[in-house]
């Protein structure tokens, strides 16, 4: 945010004899011109404000979605949890209605910066939410699927009124991306508390299904945005402990009984952390 | 934000087989006390939230009114722009009561964290308005004098009214020291754009005036030394560089002015800043 006015531009000061009375004159033209640049600026400031307001809470009731999702692993009944994080994520859509609203007529890339925390976090929570359901990741399609809104003049129902409109919001590939990249490490997450509960089946479906993202990740390279190679490093971590664990319950199951594998994974991941990152 | 259940902790799991019934019972006493944690924890995380929130808007609109009360030195009838620097800033009063609203009962240095950019800026805006009226700097006691509100029974808060209600509660918002120390060194980077404003806009008295002060605040944050929080040592160098800015611009004034009209002293400062700015902080 720079001052506009008395920069000391070189040009403009040796005309200030000349220009003392414009400037006196606060309907010259030079001055009026910028008075429409100063409200041009801060409505565009305002927006980014209110675009990074509504990010926030998009990447707190993410994240506090996906704390829940974590806990499908130790309680019985599972569907409850899944039917409240649907609830939480109808709630955080409703938000992205609201970024999406603010954004009606503008260009996105302009205030890109100020959501895009949010929906990679929307992203991760609702990937991981349907990996727990499906086995499978969720594709960049059926993300934007669900974020449509119609607006309606009383606000957004969901039948279509005449005269309504319909607002999309469009995840970026990037954002997509990205949002995936943070999803493994949950899903890392996922597999070292089920083996502490005991179950020896999700390991193995969670390696396979690392190392094809992996994979994938691998085929981008350094061709995508640069957030991606950060997160290659920590996903080839979250690989890595995933197969150790996978290793320790194959190779060394039948030794440990299974209350016991938790420390096990406790201090052998706490153990192999230097050399973590060669795969 | 960790996750609380199923870390792996070695002696729980140690007693798995007993603890799987409790585990999978959500009304045992664990649990039910993790709850209470987890109810508290997001309580206090959501008022975090609400506080930075506040916090972002209490930062903009003082930035803003900065931003306006720098063009007083370019425009004839300074009076009009100070009056609306007043109104800017009883907006931000208003915020700052929210803040206060929000910290009633609480222990606000858990929370310093999230509001204490905004007052930094607050101090900053109603340090340098005061300094424009009245050639001197704001006190500690005197800005928290203007943080006091009246909430009634309508819970209108009320910036500094001065009828007491019946009933009403007065709710005073502190600055601490720290925060009123990094605002003021924060006024410094202001004055110095200010001193050099005004001397492309032709007035000489100025830049002599704000030498002086700023070589008092120089001298006072000195004092403090390594003593006070750490980003004092960082705004002292920010300090010495803008006080370098002040004095050489009194320097091209006094030496040089007879030499270089009016009209061409802001040239004088504009090459001469790039050129010096390697150098600056040797006072």
């Amino acid at each position: 945010m720079n001052r506009r006015e008395g920069e000391g531009c070189p040009r403009r000061n040796a005309d200030a004899v000349q220009d003392r009375d414009a400037s006196a004159n606060p309907s010259s033209p030079v001055i009026a011109a910028f008075k429409v640049f100063q409200q041009e600026l801060d409505t565009k400031h305002d927006k980014y404000e209110r675009l990074v307001k509504i990010s926030r809470d998009v990447t707190i009731e993410s994240k506090r979605t996906i704390f829940l999702l974590h806990r499908v692993t130790s309680v019985p009944n599972a569907e409850d949890i899944l039917n409240e994080a649907d609830v939480k994520l109808d709630a955080v859509r409703q938000k992205i209605g609201q970024i999406a609203e603010e954004l009606r007529g503008e260009d996105i890339f302009q205030f890109h910066r100020a959501f895009t925390a949010g929906i990679q976090e929307y992203v991760e929570a609702v990937s991981f939410l349907h990996y727990i359901r499906h086995r499978s990741l969720i594709s960049l399609e059926e993300i934007n699927a669900r974020l449509v809104f119609m607006t309606t003049e009383k606000g957004s129902a969901e039948a279509l009124q005449p005269g309504g409109q319909v607002l999309t919001f469009q995840v970026t590939p990037s954002d997509y991306l990205l949002g995936v990249a943070d999803l493994t490490g949950e899903l890392m997450r996922m597999c070292i508390s089920s083996v502490g509960n005991g179950d020896i089946d999700t390991p193995f479906q969670l390696s396979q299904f690392l190392r094809q993202i992996h994979d994938g990740f691998s085929y981008i390279g350094n061709t995508g945005p640069y957030e991606v190679s950060k997160k290659l490093h920590t996903l080839r971590q979250s690989l890595g402990k995933v197969e150790d664990a996978c290793y320790a319950l194959r190779v060394r199951g039948s030794e440990i009984p299974k209350h016991m594998l938790a420390d096990v994974f406790s201090s052998r991941t706490t153990l192999l952390d230097p050399e973590e990152g060669v795969v």
